[in-house]
């Protein structure tokens, strides 16, 4: 594969290409995802803010 | 005319870093601004940063030569370095690191830990292992870019020293976290096109295509030179002999060392805590993992390729063209590209030095004036005004140490010192953070004794492995030699070899698993910790 024979080689290659895709892929599954506790910490701080306004 | 082009490229690039600096130096206001940007940076700055920061110029110009010399097994640290270095460590290691630093108000690694712990021993030990280490390794760096900009201006070591060092000190001292972070992106941005530019060239030059030009270079596997090929060598496209020295040095120092070392790194540590939320990490992961395949992944395959261009040429290999490894790249460069490149790459180098060395600078502050001196003197410590003023010094005087060894060393001394420092400062990384780090953020079992225990293990094996085992480090120090009349204590076998941290830090883990479960409290009260 690409032209290297030794397999050990051209396996890094293959997973490099991978986790570049894997991790483009998990950036835009995550591009808007909040942590629920990060949520509840926003939820939580609303009121006060209001309070104050 | 070409040199007024030059000149004109390297002006924008000064003004640039200048202006950046200034932003950061404008949007500072106060400790946690100068510390970790406010915790608030955007996080394609923070990911290019952090990029930046992990690839200095020595990944770039040294590696780039082993690749040339050894192949493209060193593509293993880059898999490493993107795998390791980016994914676990933003998504394994960077969301609980943001989250317990927000809630224990971190602004630095050794306060990270030092909160997490509840302890004041474990952060002031933490800093002065990170303030007594780094300015070897900084000093390296420095020199490194000294180096690059001999070669763009033409002017001697020590004028160069000054002119790097004061530009460097200039932003860091003035924007703080946000200055670095700032010139980081441009930095990552001029690496990335200029590596993009560098593997086209190549192509181009050569008239072959990937695979083709791949094949040709596993064809002249034969001209190995023999002291290579009888340590394990076996052509550029394939891996060393299993088990033979050219392997061990390959899979223990290289790619383990450096791959598994950068965990713990608190430079770069310390980049998780400047963002609000893990979104912003997650975000974070593709623009390092494409930034670090483009930068390492190019610059390891272009030194291999190297071998094929000067055996097409000149009938023979990369390292028979030049007297050192280092020299492989830039001279590659010279031959294959036009010279506006040279000028370009030139800034490149330059741009990973600064952006390396900026943060070093940054991280060492953060450690003798926040976590030393802010430990210390409970007067100062919730005066933010002044703490910046103390950690502003604080750059002030790393800066100057590092530049004093820098000097002190100048420019034809080959010391061994300053590789053992920088081997040192990544086997202390590992083994002495990383056990620590590691179970802040995962193990609700741990005990500082437990932690504590674990960071003088991992600093007292790293040094005695380094004093006494592995060949490299204990033949240029003599200490072994001295003592026993031996460079190293275990001269049969492979041990010599193998980089300390495959020993040094399963001890450190192993002690502070042991230790913390000797020393549970009976009451429980203790291990109430902040988990994410």
């Amino acid at each position: 594969m690409f032209g290297i024979s030794d397999p050990s080689i051209w396996i890094v290659y293959l997973l490099s290409i991978l986790c570049v895709i894997g991790s483009v892929i998990f950036g835009i599954i995550t591009w808007n995802k909040t942590d629920e506790d990060e949520n509840n910490t926003n939820k939580q701080e609303d009121p006060n803010k209001k309070i104050k306004e | 005319m070409e040199n007024f082009w030059m000149y004109l490229i390297v002006v924008i690039y000064f003004l640039s870093i200048a202006f950046l600096g200034y932003l950061g130096y404008r949007k500072t206001n106060g400790t946690k601004d100068y510390l970790i940007g406010g915790g608030q940076m955007n996080p394609i700055i923070m990911s290019l940063s952090y990029g930046a920061t992990f690839i200095s110029a020595s990944a770039i110009v040294g590696f780039g030569g082993v690749a040339a010399t050894f192949g493209l097994g060193i593509q293993w640290l880059m898999f490493l370095n993107m795998f390791v270095g980016v994914v676990i460590a933003f998504i394994i290691f960077g969301r609980p690191t943001r989250k317990i630093g927000a809630k224990l108000k971190s602004n630095s690694f050794a306060q990270f830990l030092g909160s997490y712990y509840r302890s004041r021993r474990i952060r002031i030990f933490s800093a002065a292992i990170i303030f007594i280490c780094m300015p070897m390794y900084a000093a390296a760096v420095l020199r490194g870019g000294v180096f690059c900009m001999q070669e763009v201006f033409g002017i001697n070591f020590n004028l160069s020293l000054l002119i790097f060092t004061i530009i460097v000190a200039s932003y860091v001292m003035a924007g703080g976290m946000k200055g670095v972070m700032y010139t980081d992106a441009l930095q990552a941005v001029i690496m990335f096109i200029c590596m993009g530019i560098l593997v086209f060239g190549v192509y181009k030059k050569l008239g072959m295509g990937f695979s083709e030009a791949n094949e040709a270079l596993g064809s002249i596997a034969d001209k190995v030179p023999e002291k290579l090929a009888k340590i394990g060598h076996q052509g550029w496209t394939s891996m060393p002999v299993f088990g033979s020295q050219q392997w061990c040095t390959l899979i223990t120092s290289m790619i383990m060392g450096v791959g598994i070392g950068c965990l713990a790194q608190p430079q770069l540590v310390v980049r998780f805590m400047t963002v609000d939320s893990t979104q912003k990490l997650n975000r974070g992961v593709a623009i390092g993992c494409i930034f670090l395949i483009i930068t390492v992944g190019i610059i390891y395959h272009v030194g291999a390729i190297s071998n094929l261009f000067f055996y097409n040429t000149e009938g023979k290999i990369a390292g028979e063209m030049v007297d050192a490894s280092d020299k492989i790249i830039p001279f590659f460069i010279g031959k294959i590209m036009p010279t506006w490149f040279v000028t370009i790459f030139m800034l490149c180098i330059l741009s990973a030095s600064m952006s390396t060395l900026s943060a070093q600078f940054h991280t060492m502050a953060a450690a003798a004036g926040n976590d030393i001196y802010g430990t210390l003197n409970r007067k100062d410590r919730n005066n933010s005004n002044k703490m910046t003023t103390v950690i502003r010094l604080a750059v002030l005087i790393s800066i100057l140490i590092s530049f004093v060894i820098c000097f002190v060393l100048g420019e034809s001394n080959d010391s061994p010192i300053i590789a053992i420092s920088t081997s040192l400062f990544m086997g202390i990384c590992a083994s002495a953070f990383l056990p620590s780090y590691f179970c802040a953020l995962y193990w609700k079992k741990v005990t500082k004794r437990g932690a504590y225990a674990s960071m003088w293990v991992g600093v007292i094996s790293t040094i005695l492995l380094l004093i006494f085992i592995h060949a490299k480090e204990a033949t240029a120090l003599g200490i072994c030699n001295t003592l026993f009349g031996t460079d190293v204590l275990i001269t049969d076998g492979l041990m010599k070899f193998i980089d300390p941290i495959m020993f040094a830090f399963p001890l450190s883990s192993i002690t502070i698993v042991v230790v913390s479960l000797l020393t549970q409290p009976k009451n429980k009260i203790e291990n109430v910790y902040p988990h994410a």
